[in-house]
């Protein structure tokens, strides 16, 4: 079953097409990578997803939900986090979280943000302004958020852009973890090849706008004659096509 | 059993709105600055104006101290409604988060209505500490205005909301760099409503303008009270109109503003 069903997205910003009849799925459990150059369409495609943005037309269903017309339902069950997002500077980790617990209308509130502090290890952070935490605590923080709700469909715009190699490491370790062991589903854009190959179980690679490649790490790599999927990024970056 | 209420439900909705309350409550006790200044300039300002008003009377120039500082502790409610609603959405840009709010299952009029309470709020408190300022220096007491006090102080704050909900909706609508439109909205509404003065004293043109301000009702309708007249009822059913469409206007104007923000791509930049 899909938890998340995009039809023929397609969104014109003035004389640009950003997104140009992007379609895919998402089934419950699976993590699929949305790939792509820098202005490929990938955010618009997630930001569409989410409502931010309306399509000029196309569908996204969510959960069974039409999101435009049942968009509250479809948000409870999922989650959203990028790495250009913050959380309000002046309040401390704790209230953050205690504050989103109420916004997903959680119905234990404190025992749901104990056990986020525990599992992103931010107890000792809690009483810290947002502000003073460092850039991998600060992402910790917004994947406690996006957590909160126990989502369905967890979609993650570049979640470790701007990490050393050490903490982007242990949160994807954790991540994968958090995929296998609650079978959510996840949708994650990244241009670190390596995360996509280790998080994800199938990729969509945009280029202008249109999905031009689609299938496992492996599954492209032989497509296009290369070794790994960064190999298969500047191909279709360059414009390439398959073998 | 989910881990949360339905989406749809009462309980899940409240559960939204205090959410926006506690936010606004936790950022206003982690910022102390803003906590100064939410008192700072109507304190400055009655001060100032109940010094006027001394001068003036010791100068025998016929004028009801109780008038300027009736008028001065009325008007800063527009000014707090206003600006409290726009500056809480406002953090909420600055800090990068109006999208985490977006992408949550909190509605438009859920996140509004949240502001608003704790709005309400800080009205209270800020109108409790310049009542009892003006009652400590000048002895003028707030209850001097008598019953007229309650419609009076909803019509203004009610004024204010409507502004403050515009405000909003221009930057939604036009973006990060029309944010000083937070800052002087009610301002720009003060010449017309009759504060210090009668609309009568103002131009022709100036005059009709006044006329579709709900300020200016409530302020000849004080100047009436302190005086000895009596509340004019009529005043109140105007002002009251007049707020109802201002009200109607900034909620179509707000739902316009998130429609073309999000036809735009605009919304999408606030995250960045």
């Amino acid at each position: 079953m899909n938890v998340l069903t995009v039809t023929g997205l397609r969104k014109r910003f003035g004389s640009v097409v950003a997104v140009d009849g992007v379609s895919f799925s998402v089934g419950a459990g699976e993590v699929v990578g949305l790939l792509g150059p820098n202005g490929a369409g990938k955010t618009t495609t997630l930001h569409m997803v989410f409502g931010l943005t309306t399509p000029d037309s196309g569908t996204v269903e969510m959960f069974g939900h039409d999101m435009a017309h049942e968009r509250s339902r479809a948000l409870a069950r999922a989650n959203f986090a990028a790495s250009y997002l913050h959380l309000p500077h002046m309040l401390r980790v704790g209230e953050i979280l205690t504050v989103y617990a109420q916004l997903y209308a959680l119905r234990r509130p404190a025992a749901r943000v104990a056990e986020m502090l525990e599992l992103l290890e931010l107890g000792p952070l809690r009483r810290q302004p947002f502000s003073r935490l460092s850039s991998g605590q600060q992402t910790r923080v917004l994947l406690a958020k996006a957590l909160l709700n126990d989502p369905g469909l967890l979609v993650l715009d570049e979640p470790t852009a701007n990490l050393d190699p050490d903490i982007a490491d242990r949160i994807r370790g954790l991540l994968v973890e958090q995929a296998a062991t609650s079978g959510r589903a996840m949708l994650i854009t990244s241009h670190n090849m390596r995360e996509v190959e280790r998080m994800c179980h199938r990729v969509h690679f945009v280029s202008g706008g249109r999905i031009v490649a689609t299938g496992s790490a492996d599954e492209l790599a032989g497509a296009y004659g290369v070794d790994d999927l960064e190999a298969v990024f500047l191909a279709v970056a360059r414009g390439g096509v398959p073998t | 059993m989910t881990i949360a209420y339905d989406v749809t439900s009462g309980a899940a909705r409240r559960s939204r709105v205090v959410g926006i309350v506690r936010r606004d409550f936790y950022a206003l006790r982690g910022n102390g600055g803003r906590l100064l200044e939410i008192f700072f300039w109507p304190v400055l300002e009655l001060v100032i104006w109940g010094f006027v008003s001394v001068f003036l009377r010791a100068n025998n120039v016929p004028i009801a101290v109780s008038m300027l500082l009736g008028a001065v502790l009325l008007w800063q409610v527009v000014g707090r409604a206003q600006g409290e609603l726009a500056a809480m959405f406002l953090h909420d840009v600055w800090s990068r988060n109006l999208l985490n709010v977006f992408v949550s299952p909190t509605s438009l009029a859920e996140f509004l209505t949240g502001h608003v309470i704790f709005g309400a709020g800080l009205i209270a408190l800020s109108t409790g500490v310049m009542s009892g300022l003006a009652l400590l220096l000048y002895g003028f007491g707030i209850t001097t205005i008598g019953p007229a006090l309650v419609p009076y102080l909803t019509l203004l704050v009610v004024m204010g909301w409507g502004l403050g909900v515009v405000s909003i909706a221009v930057v939604i609508r036009f973006g990060e760099s029309t944010q000083s439109v937070a800052w002087v909205l009610s301002a720009a509404f003060q010449p017309f409503a009759a504060v210090f003065y009668p609309v009568g004293v103002l131009p022709p043109v100036a005059q009709a303008i006044a006329h579709a301000v709900p300020a200016s009702y409530v302020f000849e309708g004080l100047r009436g009270v302190l005086d000895g007249r009596g509340i004019d009822w009529s005043g109140v059913a105007m002002a009251a109109l007049l707020d109802l469409i201002l009200v109607a206007g900034a909620l179509a104007f707000i739902a316009h503003a998130l429609r073309h923000a999000r036809r735009t791509g605009r919304l999408s930049k606030f995250g960045e």
